[in-house]
């Protein structure tokens, strides 16, 4: 039953991940953006997606309460600042979305709080993940180790690695909405970014074994699965490395997927059953049996929703980006502009100009 | 035992964040609901005015929502963060039910608020209706979730005490809590009211300046008659949770609410100085009777029970509970006066003309939100030192982490939510100055009647 549960936890691991991590390597990207109306764009696209992105991150938390309350209740503390770092660049990051997705300038003051919100936050991600593998130390139950204990040279090396990581998924994600010379550039710079992954990545997993981790590989059983994942993810990156500037724009993002839950998968299944290093296993962390069946049920038979609304989300906002504010020429009423055939319109219903209200400040 | 320091810091860390968290929920539910029926009067009867309506208060939403979605968050790893035994003591019951409320509410609204936010005109009006349906819906969820998890910790029942852990042995009565039936209305009902009364100061706003008549006119109506149904019924479910839940199960809560140490006074206190290490209060005005009509005895004999009652290590504080109280209930007075007088004067055909009650209802804007944290304030430090009520107290429930982190965390949490404060709030006032934006529709289709008013609701951006 925990085992079970576990692999819920791990689940909505990996979709945060995949999912918020293009999000905030759009944010990442941004930094070396200077273009105002790509950066507007930039948000505007993230806007769409980012709270349900980033409502996996809200169930990963909770999945690890409910589920193992015994690993929640001790890896916070543990990892303390990092993840009051990561809330406050958060915090910023969604206000700044809104905000310019509202009407401010991407390029004064909130667009540079998206952008750096989303460095703070993907950095301090890694360094919560490689904190937990550098260990935790644990007393009757409860955290009893030191304020800084997180901060190891493994955690500085993870957090760097989240960072390149998520800004290779947000050039993938580039390639695939934007065209012309913004889809370009996003090539350009996925194809800097794979080889810095692929070496981060390797250093990362092979200095492993130097935490207090310690993945034990001996067995076949253990090795051959975990064997298999390092190769897929190895296999997506190139497969990535290959489609970054090339059609069909799709094949990046799908090499990085790849890539992230194969890589995933096979940090997880190298230090499984272990949920907080160097000790806590899953069966210890593990909430009673009552819980776990209501959460496997209540959670489980709702899941395929969530899925749903999540990919129903990104279908509407399918295709190639569209500002939502048409593009016409001066002198034109949005009326007019409305009556005019148009490429990149896929479903105009009124006469109404789109969600046009909300951005035009009118003078 | 952990240090007091520590203790108190995580405490006023931990209040801090859920009142700026409060704040924003019990701006967005109301007006979510509101959104989707306007929507729908739009889709109904075609009038630009719903429409305008619609995109102004989006844009307030839209900002609102974020910052409750993105402060939620780190409510959701502050259980973890700073109350790690309480964590992992309630985990099996609180963390499957905040599960539901992600699972059905967090991604159902996250689903269609993009649809809601910025779909207008890539899908169609019946697929916005319902995504602005499916968020109100969301947010109402979310709601129940919450208040099915918060009288928990009020009312536990449904659970074993298994080596200091809280283990599900009836979710039927953890879910449904003896103190749910009374406060999940009561904070549906305080939601609703509290948009309302935002939604009719901003438009009591335009009838003020003259600005935006249609508009304006629209909104108050609106906003008035929901109040005029809402908070009679909000009157009567506050008066009864008092009876039936705090009264039997919390009654120090009570004691402290009422702020009277000993177990004579037959009046009202309305404004009470307590002195905690004397058991006393310096300064006590008290309104004769009053306290007894409230216990339902008009003859004046029936004496509110003090805090003398309860021992002192199981007190709550009466400076936070009775003051809480005071806020949501004078909060309330004004609320009652607003809902009345709005009526009297729809019936006597003045109330687009009563500029003194257009004033009233702009200074109240705030007060809904004012009156549910003093509220939420009663219902939390009136639970003290408990942290679920009678089995676990806050004292035990706090990490044990270094005090500076908490420190450094908490002025951290200061600096960056009184900065995003001020900057929804400038970001309200500023919608707000510019008005309602015109609804561009090609010539010809809108009614007639409507469009001098849309007309000149643009107006106002100019002046600026």
């Amino acid at each position: 039953m925990a085992e079970a549960w576990f692999v819920m936890v791990a689940f909505c691991l990996v979709m945060y991940v995949v999912l918020d991590g293009y999000d905030l390597g759009i944010g990442v990207l941004m930094i070396f953006e200077r273009d105002p109306l790509r950066r507007r764009q930039f948000v505007e696209l993230v806007a769409t997606a980012w709270d349900g992105n980033e409502s996996w991150l809200i169930l990963l938390g909770v999945a690890l309460w409910g589920g193992l309350p015994g690993a929640y209740g001790t890896m916070f503390p543990a990892l303390y600042l990092p993840v009051i770092v990561m809330l406050f660049a958060l915090i910023f990051r969604g206000v700044a979305i809104e905000l310019v997705s509202s009407g401010r300038s991407a390029g004064g003051r909130w667009g540079k709080a998206f952008a750096v919100g989303s460095v703070l936050a993907a950095f301090a991600q890694g360094v919560v993940l490689g904190g937990l593998l550098s260990g935790v130390t644990i007393t009757d139950g409860l955290f009893a180790g030191r304020t800084f204990d997180f901060l190891t040279p493994y955690s500085v090396l993870t957090g760097i690695s989240a960072v390149t990581l998520y800004a290779l998924a947000g050039a993938a994600v580039l390639q695939l909405k934007m065209e012309g010379p913004a889809r370009a550039r996003a090539a350009a710079t996925g194809r800097v970014l794979v080889p810095i992954v692929g070496v981060l990545s390797a250093i990362c997993a092979l200095s492993l074994g130097a935490t207090d981790t310690r993945p034990e590989l001996s067995s076949t059983g253990r090795l051959i699965p975990v064997s298999i994942a390092v190769v897929l993810a190895a296999g997506g990156l190139v497969y990535a490395m290959h489609g970054f500037g090339r059609k069909p724009d799709w094949r990046p993002i799908t090499g990085v997927v790849i890539a992230e839950v194969a890589g995933l998968f096979a940090l997880l299944a190298a230090i499984h059953p272990l949920v907080v290093p160097p000790r806590l296993t899953i069966e210890l962390a593990a909430a009673p049996s009552g819980a776990l069946n209501f959460l496997l049920i209540g959670i489980g038979v709702n899941l395929p929703l969530v899925l749903f609304y999540n990919w129903y989300a990104h279908h509407v906002f399918r295709g190639k980006y569209r500002s939502a504010e048409p593009e016409r020429a001066a002198g034109v009423s949005v009326a007019a502009a409305e009556l005019a055939p148009s490429r990149h319109r896929p479903a105009v219903s009124e006469g109404v100009a789109a969600g046009e209200a909300s951005r035009e400040v009118p003078r | 035992m952990p240090s007091a320091t520590l203790l108190d810091i995580s405490r006023w860390q931990f209040a801090f964040t859920i009142a700026f968290h409060m704040t924003f929920p019990a701006i967005t539910v109301g007006l979510a609901v509101f959104l989707a029926v306007v929507y729908g009067l739009y889709v109904r009867t075609d009038k630009p005015v719903y429409l305008q309506i619609f995109r102004f208060w989006k844009k307030i939403f839209a900002v609102g929502f974020a910052l409750g979605v993105v402060a939620g968050t780190v409510i959701t790893f502050e259980f973890g963060l700073n109350w790690g035994p309480f964590a992992s003591a309630t985990g099996p019951i609180l963390g499957p039910i905040i599960g539901m409320e992600v699972v059905t509410a967090f991604f159902l609204e996250a689903g269609f608020i993009g649809i809601m936010l910025y779909g207008d005109g890539r899908v169609s009006k019946r697929v916005m209706l319902a995504s602005c349906c499916i968020v109100a819906l969301g947010t109402l969820l979310s709601t129940t979730w919450i208040m099915a998890a918060n009288s928990w910790m009020q009312t536990p029942s449904g659970y074993a005490l298994v080596d200091g852990q809280f283990q599900p042995t009836n979710w039927w009565q953890a879910i449904f809590s003896p103190s749910f039936g009374w406060r999940f209305p009561h904070m549906l009902l305080a939601v609703l009211i509290s948009a309302a009364l935002m939604v009719a100061g901003i438009g009591a706003y335009y009838l003020v300046r003259g600005r935006a008549r249609a508009f304006a006119r629209r909104t108050v109506s609106l906003a008035l008659g929901t109040l005029a149904l809402l908070v009679p019924v909000q009157l009567y479910l506050g008066d009864h949770l008092a009876d039936k839940y705090i009264v039997p199960y919390q009654l120090p809560k009570l004691e402290a609410l009422e702020g009277n140490w000993d177990s004579t006074n037959t009046g009202y206190n309305i404004f009470v100085i307590p002195d905690v290490g004397g058991e006393r209060n310096p300064v006590q005005i008290t309104v004769p009777w009053l306290g007894s009509a409230i216990a339902k005895d008009l003859s004046g004999n029936a004496p509110t029970p003090g805090m003398l009652n309860t021992p002192p290590q199981d007190r709550p504080n009466p400076w936070p509970t009775f003051w809480g109280f005071r806020a949501m209930f004078f909060g309330s007075m004004f609320i009652f006066a607003a809902a009345f007088t709005g009526v009297v004067l729809r019936l006597r055909r003045r109330l687009f003309t009563a500029g003194w009650f257009h004033r009233f209802l702009l200074w109240l804007t705030p007060v809904g939100v004012l009156a549910i944290i003093g509220g939420w304030v009663t219902a939390e430090s009136g639970r003290q030192p408990w942290v679920v009520y009678g089995q676990l107290r806050t004292a035990d429930a706090v990490s044990q982490l270094a005090p500076g982190s908490v420190i450094a965390s908490f002025v951290g949490f200061v600096l960056i939510y009184l900065t995003m404060l001020a900057v929804w709030i400038g970001y309200v006032v500023r919608t707000v100055r510019r008005g309602p934006e015109l609804v561009d529709r090609p010539a010809g289709i809108g009614p007639p009647g409507e469009s001098e008013a849309t007309l000149h609701s643009g107006r106002g951006a100019g002046a600026q």
